[in-house]
C-alpha cells in the first residue's frame, strides 16, 4: 500500500502545482481527487500517521478563520500541523491538506490536524477517520437549496457525533442549536461563550433561527442577544439553558479592534466584527481543551493575517480596499456591523453569484437587514456579479439607490477612479477567489 | 378612480417565528413599498403562536414557508383558526401562501414522518415523495404579461384537482415535476412554490395582490405604474437565462 500512497501523494502535487501554474485555479480540489482515485484509503492511511489529535471544526460561519487560528495557535508552541488551510473542506479538500503535506515519501510527519469539514460532508469524511476533538461555531441558514433546512444540517452532524462517541465536543453555548445538538449527542464537551451583553440587539429585526426548543417545543426565553439567535437563552418549558461557559470572554473591548479576557489572560487581536471574538474565543478553548499550553496565543493573535477575503487588506493606488466574504444571513449582518465599525465614509462593492458553491438560491438576501448601510456612512453602493440585478433590487425595497456593474474589474475600477478612497468589497463564496484576483492584481498595478 | 387618499392596506404575516424560511420578509417588503411608493398607506401585524387573529382587520394574508418540523407546530395553530380563515377566503380575503404555506392550504400534506393536516381552505393535497425538486423557475401565468420567476426547493408534491393553476412551467418542476403546472389560483387566494422572494421580481403579481386587497375594501381602484425597469431586469434576466437560452 505504501507505493500507492506515494503514487497518490506525488499525483496530488503535480495536479496542484499545474492547476496553480498552468490553469491559475485553486488545485486542491483537484489533488484530492486524484490521491483519493488513486489511493483511496490514503485519507485513512495518513490521518493515522498524525502523533497526537485531530481537530475538525464545523458550523455555517467562522470555520476557515477559525481552524487557521488553531492551526497558527498549536504551530506557535512549537508543533507541525496539518491544516486546510485555503478552506476546501469537502472530502476532496481534507484529502488534499493531507496528501499535500506529505512527504515525497508518501508519510506525513505532523502532531497535529486542524480541519475544516463542511457540515454535510462530514458524513463523507468520518468513514476515512474520527477526530479526537470536534469545534462547533454555530448553526445559521445557509445554502437551504443545498441542505433543505438547518433540521437536516442538525441531524447530520448528530448522526456524526454519534458515530465518533469518543470526539469531544467543543461548542459554541451562546448558540442554543449547537449547544442542544452537544448535549444530544451523548458526546462529552465543553463550552465557550460571552456572558455579558456587548451590544442592545433586542429590537434587531434580524432573522433567528430555532426560537424553539429543540428538546421540548416550547419558546426560548432570551435575556439578551448579541447576534442572530446567539445570546442568553432559557426554554420556558423544559430544563434546557443556555450552559455557563468553560471558557468565558468577559470584559469585552471592541474599539480599534479587539479584546477581551477569557482565563484571566488579556487577548487582543486587531481585526474589526464582533464575530470575531467567537473565533478566537473558539481556537483558545480547542488549543486549551487539547491539553495545550497557550502561552503564545497572543503573540499569534499579532502576526495572524485571516487572508483568504476574510477582512482582507489591500491598498490599490490611494484606496485603501477591505474584502470580505459573507455568505448567509447571519454573515452578512456581522459584515455590515463591522463596516460600521469604521466611521469614516466609505464606498461599498457588493458582488453576489450563485453558482452551485454559493448555493443557487439567493432568496437570503432578502433575509440581510440592509437597511443598515443608511447609518453607515456610505457614499455609493455598486452591486455587481452574476445576481447584481436582485442585489440591485434588495436595495431598491430599502430605499438605497445603487450602481450596476455585472463586471466585477470594471465595479472595481470605477470606485478606485471615483470612490473616496475607503473602499468595502463585500462578496460570496465563488466571488471570493475571482475578485480576490482582481484586487491582487490591480494592487500590483503601478 | 385613482384617489388614494386615506386608503390603507393590512398586511397579516402568519406564523413569522416558524414559518420565516426563504426570503418571505422581501415579500412583505415589497407589498408594503409598493403601496407606500404610492402614497396607500400599509401595515403589517405579525402574528406569533399562540396569538389572536381578527380577519376582519386584513387586507392580505400571507403565509409563508418552514421546515417540515415547524410547519406540523404551526398546523396545531391555525387548526384552531381554520373556520375564521376560511371564511375570510370565502370572503374574497387575499392570501398569498408561498411553500409550507402553500402545503399547509390544503387538506393534508402526507410527509415519511406522517401526515400534516392542512387548513383545507383549497381542495388540494401534498404528498411528500422521493427527491427534492431544487431549481430556478419559470412560468407563464394569466396573472401577468411578464414571466413568472422565481426558485422552488420542495418534497412534496402537490396535487390541485380541478383548480386553476397559478401558472404553467416554462423551466423548472412546479406542483409535481409532471402536470407541467405550478400552484393554484383560487379566488383571491395565491398559493405557489415560488419564493426567490416571489414578489420583487414578479411585481405585476404584487399589483394584483394588492389591486384585489383595494378592490374588495374600496371598490375599484386602479393602481398608478411604478418605474418598475430595475424589476423587470431582474426577471428578464433569469427569463433569458432559464428559458430563451
Amino acid at each position: 500500500m505504501r507505493l500507492r500512497r506515494m503514487l497518490a501523494v506525488w499525483a496530488a502535487k503535480i495536479t496542484e502545482k499545474a492547476c496553480v501554474h498552468i490553469f491559475h485555479r485553486q488545485g486542491v480540489t483537484w489533488a484530492g481527487k486524484i490521491a483519493l482515485k488513486i489511493c483511496p484509503s490514503i485519507l485513512k492511511e495518513l490521518a493515522g500517521q498524525v502523533k497526537k489529535d485531530i481537530f475538525i471544526v464545523c458550523g455555517t460561519n467562522g470555520k476557515t478563520t477559525t481552524n487557521n487560528m488553531l492551526c497558527a495557535a498549536i504551530e506557535a508552541e512549537g508543533y507541525r500541523v496539518v491544516c486546510n488551510h485555503t478552506g476546501s473542506n469537502m472530502l476532496n479538500g481534507v484529502a488534499a491538506a493531507f496528501a499535500l503535506s506529505a512527504g515525497i515519501g508518501g508519510d506525513l510527519r505532523a502532531d497535529y490536524a486542524c480541519i475544516e469539514i463542511d457540515e454535510a460532508s462530514t458524513r463523507r469524511v468520518f468513514p476515512h477517520f474520527k477526530p479526537d476533538y470536534m469545534v462547533l461555531t454555530n448553526l445559521f441558514r445557509d445554502q437551504l437549496d443545498r441542505y433543505g433546512e438547518i433540521d437536516i444540517t442538525m441531524n447530520i452532524l448528530k448522526e456524526v457525533m454519534q458515530d465518533a462517541p469518543k470526539m469531544k465536543v467543543i461548542v459554541n453555548g451562546d448558540d442554543a442549536l449547537s449547544a442542544f445538538l452537544a448535549m444530544d449527542s451523548g458526546n462529552e464537551y465543553i463550552t465557550y461563550g460571552i456572558s455579558e451583553q456587548v451590544v442592545d440587539d433586542k429590537d434587531s429585526h434580524e432573522i433567528r433561527e430555532g426560537r424553539f426548543c429543540k428538546r421540548c417545543g416550547a419558546p426560548l426565553e432570551y435575556r439578551f442577544y448579541h447576534y442572530s439567535q446567539l445570546g442568553d437563552y432559557a426554554c420556558s418549558g423544559c430544563g434546557f439553558r443556555r450552559p455557563v461557559p468553560d471558557y468565558d470572554g468577559t470584559d469585552i473591548e471592541m474599539g480599534g479592534g479587539l479584546a477581551f479576557t477569557v482565563e484571566g489572560r488579556r487577548l487582543r487581536a486587531d481585526y474589526k466584527g464582533f464575530y470575531n471574538i467567537y473565533n478566537i474565543l473558539a481556537a483558545y478553548a480547542a488549543v486549551r481543551t487539547g491539553g495545550i499550553d497557550a502561552g503564545h496565543f497572543n503573540g499569534m493573535l499579532a502576526g495572524f493575517n485571516p487572508e483568504n477575503g476574510r477582512m482582507e487588506g489591500f491598498r490599490i493606488r490611494d484606496t485603501k480596499v477591505v474584502l470580505n466574504l459573507a455568505k448567509n444571513p447571519a454573515g452578512f449582518n456581522q459584515n455590515i456591523s463591522a463596516v460600521m465599525q469604521d466611521t469614516a465614509p466609505k464606498d461599498v462593492v457588493i458582488v453576489i453569484n450563485d453558482n452551485a458553491q454559493d448555493g443557487t438560491d439567493i432568496s437570503w438576501l432578502w433575509d440581510v437587514d440592509f437597511d443598515r448601510f443608511k447609518e453607515a456612512n456610505t457614499q455609493a453602493i455598486t452591486v455587481s456579479g452574476i445576481r447584481c440585478y436582485d442585489m440591485g433590487l434588495r436595495l431598491k425595497y430599502v430605499d438605497i439607490p445603487a450602481m450596476l456593474e455585472p463586471d466585477v474589474e470594471k465595479a472595481v475600477r470605477e470606485r478606485i477612479a471615483n470612490g473616496c478612497g475607503n473602499l468595502y468589497v463585500l462578496v460570496n463564496y465563488t466571488a471570493l477567489f475571482s475578485t480576490r484576483n482582481v484586487l491582487k492584481r490591480l494592487e500590483g498595478e503601478k | 378612480m385613482t384617489d388614494v387618499t386615506g386608503k390603507k392596506i393590512t398586511i397579516g404575516h402568519l406564523y413569522p417565528d416558524l414559518l420565516n424560511l426563504y426570503g418571505d420578509r422581501g415579500n412583505i417588503a415589497c407589498m408594503m413599498q409598493r403601496c407606500i411608493w404610492r402614497g396607500i398607506e400599509a401595515e403589517t401585524i405579525e402574528f406569533n403562536t399562540g396569538d389572536t387573529i381578527d380577519f376582519s382587520k386584513l387586507d392580505i394574508v400571507l403565509l409563508g414557508g418552514g421546515s417540515d418540523r415547524e410547519q406540523a407546530i404551526v398546523c396545531r395553530n391555525l387548526l384552531e383558526i381554520q373556520e375564521q380563515f376560511k371564511s375570510y377566503v370565502e370572503d374574497d380575503g387575499v392570501v398569498i401562501a408561498v411553500c409550507g404555506g402553500y402545503q399547509l392550504l390544503g387538506k393534508y400534506y402526507k410527509t415519511d414522518a406522517g401526515t400534516i393536516e392542512g387548513l383545507d381552505l383549497v381542495d388540494i393535497y401534498t404528498e411528500q415523495e422521493e427527491g427534492r425538486l431544487i431549481d430556478n423557475i419559470v412560468l407563464q401565468s394569466d396573472l401577468a404579461d411578464m414571466p413568472v420567476v422565481g426558485f422552488e426547493n420542495h418534497g412534496g408534491r402537490t396535487y390541485i384537482n380541478d383548480n386553476q393553476p397559478f401558472g404553467r412551467v416554462l423551466y423548472g418542476s412546479g406542483n409535481d415535476g409532471r402536470s407541467g403546472y405550478e400552484g393554484v389560483v383560487y379566488k383571491n387566494v395565491i398559493g405557489t412554490y415560488l419564493h426567490g422572494p416571489l414578489l420583487p421580481k414578479n411585481p405585476q403579481i404584487c399589483d394584483h395582490l394588492i389591486g384585489k386587497a383595494l378592490e374588495k375594501k374600496y371598490g375599484e381602484v386602479k393602481l398608478e405604474p411604478l418605474d418598475d425597469h430595475l424589476e423587470k431586469e431582474a426577471n428578464a434576466y433569469i427569463y433569458h437565462r432559464f428559458v430563451k437560452g
